[in-house]
This record gives structure tokens, sequence and C-alpha cells, in this order.
């Protein structure tokens, strides 16, 4: 009974050749924030079109110090935190109904299919004339955004779980309820955190349309309010903030889906 | 312990409005702590015979009894290892053995205690909580040979269970499987198509042939001991069985073919 003469692969050995230092990544952003700075000063663009970075960082300052910024912007990732935490409840659950059931994805589908036809925007007008230009309306459009990449994500892990998986379930004499949690749902785990990741992205991207179609709050309508006011300072303020936020919201979704898929053993590239 | 027999299992495939018939009449007695080898070439229905036992299947014809009393669905009692190991990949090795016992009617300590001692017994203690990508295929089948037992079954069955393994490990996981039924004696079928390895393990080979998938012939192995490969005997009955699933007569076809020519 000897497991010496096993090959055993370490936990998670990663070979992929050559190490690049991380700082490889920065070198593109600092170009062209080389090439802003001096646009800026050489005056190759007007003052009034590209105030200089310096100029932006002071704007931000003084946006936060003078006008709130920070609760606008609070503003508008709470309500997208709020949206995404119910339109992935909804998706997930939805998804898990009509995964598991074709009657339930029979019952669920073609009325899915068209409500997902009409694009986000498009259910805004609508949306606004009967609930408002206040919260709420976002928090409905958001949900619905965030929901349909969960929902079908979802479906579609739940039916690529692998027929052998539910057979060795069934031998094992497992019930409904323990083939969901500990066979069909972390087969269909990796599916539904793309749902998840994409779901988010879509959301902090669609909170600033919203907000700058209808609303008088929130990071949307600062910058397009910079747009209307020619305050390009502002609007560079705004710009970089919403990048920064969106860059977070996905490393945080990036870092969640490597925690809970650690048994996975993928590709990391060459 | 117990014993198993099937009485005229037959089993049909609707097979584009046509019917296939699979298993044609399945006669078959298991006695308690029995080794049974199955042999047959691809396609005989055996691995279809481990499916209706086992309970992934109950549209056949005939009877199963464990005990004299028919079996219905799946049940605790009867295990099955799988060719591909079919481990879990998102649990660790110690929660893929413990998935046999989630509904097994033991206190929580004693499912522990039975985990660890089934991962030991199959010699992998250390790798309790390595994920089924880290094993090696000889001891991720081994995983699963611990998780086919730790429910205590009265038969396990193993559907060509080292059919995926190099020829060395397969060697090795035998006599490591004699061992672990040595100490564990339930009763055991043993799917295969490697002749040798049915009369290694078994107390009695079983012969199929496909077409509709039928028993040839049971051959009573009556070598005592520990059985040794090259041995006259072992050879024999080798050949025997080899002809009852009509290698050798292809061999001669072959032979008399190129006379001919």
């Amino acid at each position: 009974m000897t497991t010496s003469a096993e090959a055993v692969a370490g936990p998670s050995v990663r070979t992929t050749g050559r190490r690049h230092p991380k700082a490889i990544g920065l070198v593109i952003p600092t170009v062209i924030l080389s090439l802003w700075e001096l646009a800026a000063h050489q005056g190759w663009v007007s003052a009034v079109f590209l105030p200089t970075p310096e100029r932006t960082i002071r704007s931000l300052f003084e946006m936060i110090r003078d006008e709130g910024f920070l609760k606008d912007v609070l503003s508008s990732l709470t309500i997208v935190v709020e949206s995404f935490i119910g339109g992935a409840i909804l998706g997930i659950g939805a998804g898990v109904l009509a995964g598991l059931s074709r009657t339930a994805d029979r019952v669920l589908g073609p009325t899915l299919d068209a409500i997902r036809h009409v694009p986000p925007i498009a259910w805004l007008p609508l949306i606004v004339l009967w609930v408002g230009i206040g919260p709420l309306g976002k928090v409905v459009f958001i949900v619905k955004v965030v929901f349909f990449p969960v929902f079908l994500n979802t479906v579609q892990g739940i039916r690529g779980v692998q027929k052998e998986h539910i057979d060795l379930a069934t031998v094992l004499t497992l019930n409904r309820w323990q083939l969901l949690r500990r066979v069909v749902l972390p087969g269909a785990l990796p599916s539904i955190l793309v749902g998840l990741r994409y779901g988010a992205s879509l959301a902090w991207a669609l909170i600033v349309v919203a907000e700058g179609l209808s609303g008088l709050k929130g990071i949307g309508f600062l910058i397009f309010r910079a747009q209307a006011l020619l305050m390009t300072d502002q609007l560079l303020v705004c710009m970089v903030v919403i990048g920064a936020i969106g860059f977070m919201i996905d490393f945080g979704m990036c870092r969640l889906e490597r925690r809970l898929l650690r048994w996975k053993r993928g590709y990391d590239g060459a | 312990m117990s014993s198993l027999s099937l009485r005229g299992v037959t089993k049909e495939y609707e097979v584009a409005d046509s019917r296939l018939r699979v298993l044609d009449a399945i006669n078959l007695d298991v006695a308690p702590g029995e080794f049974v080898s199955i042999v047959g070439s691809s396609g005989c229905g055996k691995s279809t015979l481990l499916r209706l036992i086992v309970g992934l299947d109950a549209d056949y014809e005939g009877q199963i009894l464990l005990d004299g009393r028919p079996v219905r669905g799946a049940s605790l009692s009867r295990g099955i290892v799988f060719q591909d190991h079919r481990l879990l990949p998102w649990f660790t090795l110690e929660q893929n053995v413990g998935l046999a016992l989630e509904n097994a009617p033991m206190p929580r300590d004693t499912k522990r205690s039975e985990v660890a001692r089934l991962i030991a017994l199959v010699g992998l203690g250390g790798f309790e909580n390595a994920y089924p990508h880290q094993l090696s295929g000889g001891m991720a089948q081994r995983a699963a040979l611990a998780r086919g037992l730790v429910t205590r079954p009265e038969i396990l069955l193993l559907d060509e269970p080292f059919g995926a393994l190099d020829a060395l490990t397969r060697l090795r996981l035998q006599d490591e499987l004699l061992h672990i039924w040595s100490t564990h004696r339930t009763s055991v079928i043993l799917v295969t198509h490697d002749v040798e390895e049915a009369i290694y393990l078994g107390d009695k080979v079983v012969v199929m042939l496909p077409s509709p998938g039928r028993i040839a012939r049971e051959v009573k192995i009556d070598l005592p001991g520990q059985r040794d490969r090259t041995s006259h005997a072992f050879n024999a009955l080798r050949h025997e069985i080899l002809i009852e699933m009509g290698a050798t007569s292809t061999v001669e076809r072959d032979l008399r073919m190129r006379l001919v020519r």
C-alpha cells in the first residue's frame, strides 16, 4: 500500500515559464498620461476641451469639498449594490428553477426572451413614467439589467452539469436538496460566476446612463451636467472615478471567482 | 454479506422505432462474500447489467433479488465504483468519500472516523484535503474505491475500475483490492474486459457474449492462495475463457484465410 511511486501534483503549482514584472501593464497608461500632459501644456488642445491633469486632480478635491461629490458617488454605488444583490438573487432563483425543470423553462422562457430582446435603455422611459426619476426607478432598471446575464448563465450552467455526476448522486441516494447543494450548484458555479461578473460590470456602466437620462443625483447625472455646462475638468473627474470604481468592481468579482473556484484547474495563459 | 440473484433479466433499448435487446435472460448468482468476475468484449451489456443492479435503471424484465428481496432504486447496501473515478472536482478527497455517508444512519463522529479509516485503508492517508485534480489516476481510483466501500455495502459493483490505468498501477491496485476484500469480505461483482484480471481476482468468471448480451459460461476458478499469473493452471484457464469469448477461433479463421490465399 504505497503511494510514493505515484506522481502527485503539488497544490496548484503554476508553470507559466518566464514571469514578467507586474509593472509591464503600466507602460501604456504612463504613455497616455504623458501625452495628456504634453497636449494640455503645449496647447495642442484648447483648455476648454482638455484641462491639464493637475487641474483635473484639483477639481476632484474641490468637488469633494464644495459640492458633496462623494455623496453622489455613494448614492450611485448604493443603488448598484442593492440592485445587484436583488437581480442576482432573482436571476439565480429563476435560473435554478428553469434549469432543473423543463416545465418551468417552457413557462418562463418565451416571456423572458421577449423582455430580454427589448434593450435595457428602451425600458427606462416606461420605468421613469411609472415610478418617477427617483432612486426606485433606477433600482428597478438595474435589477433587470443584472437579472438576465445571471439567469441565462445559471440555466446554462445547470444544463451543463455532467450526467455522470447526477448518476453518482443517485447511487449515493442523495435527495433533491442534497443533489442541488452538493452536485448541481457547484457544477454550475463557474457559469453562474461568469453571469454575476458580467452583470456587475453592466450594472455599474448602466447606472451612469440611467442617471444621465433621468434624475438629479449620482455620478451619471454629474457627468452629463458637466458636459452641458462645458466643465470639462469635472467631466474628466467623473470619467476617471467611474473607470476606477468599475475596475475595482471587476477586480473584486475576479477575486471572489478565484476563491470560490480554487478547486478548478484551468489554463493560466502562456 | 448478502446473496444476489438475477433471474431472467432482460433489457431492451428503443433505437429508432426498433427495439434493441442488450441483455437476454441473464441468470446469475453471487454467494455471500463471493468475488465474481464478468468478462466480455465491449458492447456485451456488462456495464448495463451493473446499472440495473445498482438501481440506475429500473426499466427491465426479470428479477434482481438481494437476499431474496427485489431491489428497488438505489441503496447504500449496493456500492459501485465506475471506470472514471467520478470524484466531484469541487470536493476534497475527504469530502468526496464522506458524500457517500450523507444519508447513512450513523452519528457524525462515526462518519468522520469511518471516512478516515477507509482513506487509510486505500493508502491515501495524508491526502485528505487534496482536490481530485491533484491526485494521479491511480490515487483517484483508490479514492473511488474508498467511497464505494465506506458505506459497508452488502455488495460492491466494480465497473472496469482499473481500465483507464497504466499496466503497472493496475497490477498493484489488483493486489490492493484483494487485500481490502479480505478485510471487508463483501460480495463483489467485477466487470472487466481483461481476462487475466478476471481470473486473478475472481472466485468465478462469467463469460458474456454480445448482441444480445448473454452469459455463455461460468468458469469456477479453483486456484488456492496467491495466484500465479504465469502458472500452467492459470494459463489453461485463460486459454479456455478466451476460446469461449471467440478469440482463438478468430485467429484460426485468419490463419485459414491466409492459407487459402
